[in-house]
């Protein structure tokens, strides 16, 4: 399948969940809601299973938004009208967690490289899909080198870890993250450059 | 502040994500107007480090930590058109590869983290820049900037929240923005705390923003600033009457005082809505928007007599 098609079939999926009814206003839950969030969660789930990741990587994607979309739900539920309370925080969440599976099963079954040929498909502006794709080419080494940074960082510092409490020491901690954010960028910027001269003497335009 | 997926009613989310598309339409048209051209790789690199400074967690309390948002840096940094390019990257890989911020609420998202960010931020850093002219202003502009769009963006994912029918807006306004006020504080420190240090070691890459700021965002910023107050300070104004109404009271003929006609907001309270701060807020925002409407309409009228105006 193109990855164009398997991206619009996937967040549309994406959409139908998100958008379905979730009986706020004090009604039932629609019958095609649930089905809408079982056909998301399968959609989902057949995307990892497609892309060559198992139920676990599904479980571990999705698991970590559950106290955030657990903190926007109940007191939402507890908002609604009584004896809809119960059946408002399930929908709410089942909903939530059916629309993000669906999205990270089409984005992992993809790929980032897939993902850039979708977007290029459903005919973003070409100056956007070029940053967007050096952005995904960057963002490897990019963390690799921040989480080196703060090894290094965390190293010298001795016991107090790479930061010091902000309001125990907010002056030091403040100038601490500014040489560190200021060198990173520094270096990012600096690296960007150099490829792009390297780039642009091979023969490539400016991008 | 990255609003999931399913937490927006399709109005909603249809409306934001023409908001969103509308907003990087326009910084893409933007972009293509300026003088120099920034390489995609450069501005890919940008978006990468402002998805790297996010993960870097800064311990506030312990069992609490905050982190930079990063709009604001990134329109300090390569002007605000782009800013909003990079942060509409940023908000795409996440939402796509990290599950951080859902595909639905995307419009949502690029508008209080991107276009608050990038857009309203900077021209309070504008603003504050022409104030203030040199590299203290350079640095003090997006450090009130990004104060500023943090709470201007809350409000408006409050906005959004409640529209979806999912809370009272008088009951998720007050609770977002007092729970953002430290984060706010957070974000100006931690964007103040890199521009410090660039002006420091590479002053050129502020300057180059001094260069871009123009009457436009210098008005854009006493717009924004001029909507900041009316939605967060307008509330907390003192009830007590001024000296007019002392007088008056006073002198006897206060119960005299009769309005010509029924206001939609007398006393800076909405009918439906009455004797709380969000009707105050809201009845601010209107009366702001009334008023720089009002003014736009009077300076392009003055501004077309004067121009068929005969030499003399």
């Amino acid at each position: 399948m193109r990855p164009g098609a398997v991206l619009a079939v996937g967040l549309g999926l994406t959409a139908l969940a998100a958008t379905a009814p979730a009986g706020l206003g004090g009604e039932p839950v629609p019958g095609w809601s649930w089905l809408a969030w079982l056909l998301a969660l399968a959609a989902g789930v057949h995307g990892f299973r497609s892309g060559g990741g198992t139920l676990a990587q599904v479980a571990r994607r999705v698991a970590w938004l559950l106290p955030f979309v657990l903190m926007l739900a109940l007191p939402a539920a507890l908002l609604a009208a009584a004896g809809h309370r119960a059946s408002a925080a399930v929908a709410l969440v089942t909903r939530s967690l059916a629309a993000t599976t669906s999205a990270a099963g089409t984005a992992f079954r993809l790929g980032p490289l897939g993902l850039l040929r979708g977007v290029r498909a459903f005919g973003v502006p070409e100056r956007l899909a070029l940053v967007l794709e050096a952005a995904l080419v960057g963002l490897r080494s990019m963390l690799e080198r921040a989480r080196a940074m703060l090894r290094a960082r965390s190293a010298r510092r001795g016991k107090d870890g790479a930061w010091g409490l902000l309001l125990r020491e907010p002056g030091a901690t403040l100038r601490g993250f500014g040489r560190f954010g200021a060198a990173l960028l520094l270096r990012t910027l600096e690296r960007a450059e150099a490829q792009e001269r390297a780039r642009v003497a091979r023969g490539a335009d400016l991008a | 502040m990255h609003i999931p997926d399913g937490f927006l009613s399709g109005t909603i989310a249809a409306t934001t994500w023409a908001g969103g598309a509308a907003s990087l339409a326009w910084s893409l048209r933007a972009e293509r107007s300026l003088p120099d051209r920034t390489p995609a790789g450069t501005l890919g690199a940008l978006a990468a480090f402002t998805f790297a400074a996010q993960l870097v967690n800064m311990p506030i309390l312990p069992g609490t930590s905050g982190h930079l948002v990063g709009g604001m840096l990134a329109a300090a940094i390569v002007g605000p058109s782009r800013g909003l390019l990079v942060m509409a990257v940023v908000l795409a890989v996440q939402a796509l590869l990290f599950q951080d911020g859902g595909v639905t609420a995307y419009g949502a998202n690029l508008l209080s983290m991107g276009a608050f960010g990038a857009l309203g931020g900077y021209a309070v850093a504008a603003l504050v820049a022409r104030l203030w002219p040199g590299i203290r202003g350079l640095v003090a502009g997006p450090v009130i900037g990004a104060f500023v769009a943090t709470l201007a963006g809350a409000a408006f994912v409050a906005l959004v929240l409640a529209a979806s029918g999912l809370y009272p807006i008088a009951v998720v306004l007050p609770l977002m923005l007092s729970l953002h006020v430290p984060i706010a504080l957070i974000e100006a420190g931690l964007t103040g705390a890199i521009l410090a240090t660039l002006a420091r070691w590479r002053p050129d890459l502020l300057h180059r923003r001094e260069r871009a700021g123009g009457r436009g965002s210098a008005a854009w910023g006493l717009f924004v600033l001029a909507l900041a107050v009316a939605a967060f300070a307008a509330p907390f104004a003192s009830s007590l009457p001024d000296g007019l109404e002392t007088a008056a009271r006073r002198l006897g003929f206060a119960a005299a005082a009769r309005p010509l006609w029924p206001a939609p907001a007398p006393d800076y309270e909405p009918r439906w809505l009455a004797a709380s701060r969000v009707g105050t807020a809201l009845a601010g925002l209107v009366g702001t928007l009334a008023a720089a409407a009002l003014a736009w309409a009077l300076t392009r009228r003055l501004g077309r007599a004067r121009a068929v105006e005969p030499h003399r």
